[in-house]
């Protein structure tokens, strides 16, 4: 830290939040808060005569309330930048402080809020984690017995130049603890609060048993404990250190903790699953491990830089194995425990890869995309002619797209990563997408239906999943009935409902659509989108006297070419069952309405020479 | 040794077709059930974790043999507490009906009806909190009477049944009204004159304690410690059991103050006992104002599992208050 401080091309914005931002990779602008510190750092110092002059105690949060810190004060010693700031909400205004800086002159109660704005090319969110809060874990009475801590508060009171100066004393007595219970995944890996597995929680309450057993060789420390998880490397060898120094390990998940209200010692009961026994040990201290949870700010962060989260609330990468440090928002990149729990060495290998991630963008020139982005046709944008719409808006996943009453919608190109969603969710066709224009893929259509169509299942595949799943299917020689069809599109979001109608229109006896898992989506929300419009797709089969038997939904992935061959073969039976000539009438009778709803298809000077009624001749 | 071809995935899945049972593969065996569950403290082999382990793994006539798939009360204690929100009594309810559907039964014991004396008045059926007793009709001593029938596949002989029924046609193997009176008259304790009779010189108070509300072995020797002569100790199978006639029976017998100790509200062993009990001892509190006496003289207390340490002190907090009442008063009254 103090390297990156004294770098001439670096520039530490701290006690300042981020506000706003705008722009796209390589353009954005960051409207960022500098809040006032009453300090002025080209004065300061950071000799801290300041504080000792300061006569307001608070609780110190960097000591997790263990000590107190002055209304004057820096985070702690090793802080950067070493400039203090006053805590206005608590100063009574003694101007002590003012005394006693003297001559350097640094305090200024006149500093106002700052606003900034910072043109850059990326941004890297390393906004950390919180620890969760064990009181609401009632059975372990944290926050009523006095006994019972964290092992991060017992880690600042182990710490030589913590609180206590290093010497490990219990809050009921302020006597050193001759028994500690250490109690491991405490609101992690557990329903209730989260599933997830903090990570770093075993290695770092196996380091504090270390140390305490070092400095303290009679303590008697127990770990409580549902696996032992250390599996970086190096990990399992301290694992086995802590055994051979007597640090005892107990398999089972404490069910309560009791205390004594005389001595306020602890009865910690568990099963120890080795012996398929309850124990109950008395001890003089306990410390919680518990899970790390995203900061409450992150939902804040997340909509000011278009991010999402992972199902544990922490900042989702752009694809857990080959792109495990971008966001989905280009230009954008993740480190250390903001992306999910992680322990130091990760959290710097990570770090040193979103820095060199964020220098690529920096060093270039140019930022090339993939051409297959959307763009709006502004005469048919309602929005232009002053209506309220911005369906596309909100179902662009990346914030790609603004719009205004009286202006058609914008799409920024260089944010745009080619889902199709909007295309396909405008209701006016005022929007289409490069190499998957509506066109296009309608003449494919009409192609693969032009021969019995009846007999036909028509696939609609997203890229990323269901392609490479019936992709998948055909390298590995699973079996199944020919008469499938596929149309490969980048996102379930694309596959427009009119495609799926104008399917039946040209007479398709099946039609299939599928896309990633929910959690798989390439496109962040793609396939919410998409599912959210198929849902509504069997009740307007059925207006349409089309039997909505012959519609189905799949979420394939890309490895699943079991799933694609066995679900073209139930697809298959299934329309084999179906009598041909009912299916014919179905379809002939739906006709119409189709066509009267694609109306606005013939107005498309690309698509008029396709909207030829059904089942003809479709020039190519 | 247990070899793999002994393992029956068809007993898992027979488990887990159940109503509840479904959640019986996501148990990732960390204890807490065990750890929790207070059956333990009288049935040392009794652990649920092992339980829905041996199902899980299809450990059919393990499972299906031992007695304890019977023993859990559907208390619900550890429900709150499992990590993976597995509900384990209604696994434990679905392994039953495996059980059931196998032809095994509940070992027991449970209550029995004295058929001679049952008036087949239902008392009882609305009392079970199980559903355990259902009224049938068939020959008793030659003549066709409707009596209530307990399934012994549903019972879990917690007494709320003894103390509800008005005829004494119920009755447990333990616990009996014989064996409690006799308890708590022993070595002449309801013979002595109380504080508020003019005879001793402190308040002298009988407690009915649930054998489950106590937690910890420890807790059960402090309590005999405390028996006295002026505290006396019966311990109870649920503080439902609880009967108003020996209530008053104390009461008149020199106990200047009862108190009955049940479970927390919402960890009852018995799962309606708590509510039972509590709402008993309102009314015998009711009843003794009505007769001039203090209400207060009769108290139910809850015992959580948290509560450890707290009974003793609560004990000598009653005996206090009841040095306050009026002496004179109660006497007359009593007289």
């Amino acid at each position: 830290m103090v390297d990156a401080a004294r770098h001439p091309k670096v520039e530490i914005l701290a006690y300042s939040e981020v506000e706003q931002v705008e722009g796209y990779i390589g353009n954005f602008r960051a409207h960022v808060t500098k809040k006032p510190r009453y300090v002025l750092e080209d004065r300061c110092n950071g000799c801290g005569e300041c504080a000792q002059a300061c006569p307001i105690e608070l609780p110190n949060d960097f000591e997790l309330d263990i000590a107190p810190r002055k209304a004057i004060d820096v985070p702690h010693g090793q802080a950067v930048p070493l400039i203090y700031a006053i805590d206005m909400d608590s100063c009574i205004k003694c101007y002590k402080c003012v005394e006693a800086c003297g001559k350097l002159d640094a305090i200024d109660f006149s500093m106002q809020e700052e606003n900034l704005e910072l043109d850059v090319g990326s941004i890297i969110v390393a906004t950390g984690f919180e620890s969760f809060d064990p009181s609401r874990i009632p059975e372990y009475g944290y926050g009523v017995y006095p006994n019972v801590m964290t092992t991060m508060e017992l880690e600042r009171l182990a710490n030589s130049a913590g609180p206590t100066v290093g010497r490990l004393v219990r809050p009921s007595d302020g006597q050193t603890p001759k028994s500690i219970a250490m109690i491991q995944c405490v609101g992690s890996r557990d329903h209730r609060y989260n599933e997830y597995c903090s990570g770093f929680c075993c290695m770092y309450t196996i380091k504090n048993a270390l140390l305490l057993k070092q400095t303290y060789h009679d303590m008697d420390i127990t770990i409580f404990y549902m696996d032992i998880r250390t599996p970086a490397k190096s990990y399992e060898e301290f694992y086995n250190r802590a055994r051979e120094y007597g640090i005892r390990f107990i398999q089972g998940r404490p069910s309560q903790i009791t205390e004594d209200p005389e001595t306020h010692n602890l009865y910690v009961e568990a099963e120890d699953q080795a012996l398929g026994q309850v124990v109950e040990f008395e001890v003089e201290m306990v410390s919680l491990s518990s899970a790390a949870i995203p900061r409450v700010d992150t939902e804040r962060l997340a909509s000011t830089l278009t991010l999402s989260r992972s199902p544990g609330g922490f900042y989702m990468e752009y694809h857990p194995k080959l792109r495990p440090v971008d966001s989905p928002t280009d230009g954008v990149f993740l480190a250390g425990a903001a992306q999910g729990p992680k322990d130091i060495p990760a959290c710097v290998a990570q770090g040193s890869a979103a820095a060199a991630r964020a220098a690529r963008v920096l060093s270039a020139d140019t930022w090339e995309i993939e051409p297959i982005v959307a763009s709006v046709r502004e005469d048919r944008c309602i929005s232009a002619q002053g209506r309220k719409c911005g369906i596309c808006a909100t179902a662009c996943p990346y914030g790609a797209i603004t719009v205004e009453v009286g202006q058609a919608a914008q799409i920024t190109k260089a944010k745009c990563h080619g889902c199709g969603g909007c295309v396909a969710e405008c209701p006016h066709d005022a929007i289409s997408q490069d190499h998957f224009t509506d066109a296009q893929i309608v003449a494919q259509l009409a192609e693969l239906l032009r021969d019995k169509p009846e007999e036909k299942i028509l696939a609609f595949m997203c890229h990323w999943c269901s392609y490479g799943g019936a992709d998948n299917a055909g390298t590995s020689h699973f079996q199944y009935p020919a008469n499938s069809r596929g149309i490969r599109v980048m996102c379930s979001a694309r596959m427009d409902s009119d495609f799926i109608l104008e399917a039946y229109r040209r007479g398709a006896g099946m039609v299939l659509v599928s896309g990633c898992h929910p959690q798989d989506c390439h496109y962040i929300s793609g396939q919410q989108v998409a599912a959210k419009r198929f849902d509504r797709i069997p009740r307007t089969l059925e207006r349409l006297g089309i039997n909505p038997e012959r519609f189905r939904v799949e979420w394939i992935s890309a490895a699943e070419g079991e799933k694609y061959a066995r679900v073209i073969s139930e697809m298959s039976e299934k329309l084999a069952s179906l009598d041909k000539e009912s299916l014919r009438a179905e379809n002939a009778a739906a006709s119409p309405a189709i066509d009267k709803r694609l109306q606005r298809w013939r107005e498309s000077p690309q698509l008029a020479d396709l909207m030829e009624p059904a089942r003809q001749e479709v020039p190519v | 040794m247990i070899r793999s071809d002994q393992l029956d995935h068809g007993f898992v899945e027979e488990v887990m077709a159940e109503p509840g049972g479904q959640h019986l593969l996501t148990c990732w065996s960390c204890g807490t059930c065990a750890a929790t569950c207070i059956v333990r403290r009288y049935e040392p082999a009794f652990n649920p974790r092992l339980i829905l382990h041996k199902a899980g793994l299809g450990l059919r006539e393990e499972v299906l043999c031992c007695s304890e798939i019977w023993q859990c009360s559907a208390c619900d204690a550890c429900y709150p507490r499992c990590p993976k929100e597995i509900h384990i009594s209604e696994v434990m309810k679905a392994i039953r009906a495996v059980a059931i559907r196998a032809g095994y039964e509940s070992p027991g014991p449970t209550a029995e009806v004295d058929e001679t004396i049952c008036s087949g008045c239902a008392v009882c059926t609305r009392a079970c909190p199980y559903g355990a007793i259902e009224r049938v009709t068939k020959g008793v001593n030659g003549s066709e009477r409707t009596v209530a029938h307990v399934d012994r596949n549903l019972c879990l002989h917690c007494g709320i049944c003894v103390a509800a029924c008005p005829s004494g046609a119920m009755s447990l193997e333990s616990f009996s009204d014989r064996e409690l009176i006799s308890r708590m008259g022993a070595d002449g304790w309801l013979d002595k004159p109380g504080h508020l009779q003019g005879g001793s010189p402190e308040p002298r108070v009988l407690a009915f304690v649930c054998q489950w509300s106590i937690h910890s072995g420890a807790e059960w020797a402090w309590l005999d410690d405390l028996q006295s002569d002026t505290v006396r100790v019966v311990n109870l199978p649920c503080s439902g059991r609880v009967d108003p006639a020996m209530v008053l029976l104390a009461l008149t017998k020199g106990a200047d103050g009862v108190l009955v100790v049940g479970c927390k509200e919402g960890e009852c062993h018995y799962v309606r006992g708590t509510y039972l009990g509590r709402s008993k001892l309102a009314l015998i509190g009711q009843i003794l104002s009505q007769m001039g006496m203090d209400a207060e003289r009769v108290q139910f207390a809850e015992m959580g599992a948290l509560d450890r340490f707290r009974l003793p002190k609560l004990i000598s907090a009653i005996a206090n208050d009841l040095k306050g009442v009026r002496v004179s008063a109660q006497v007359a009254v009593m007289a």
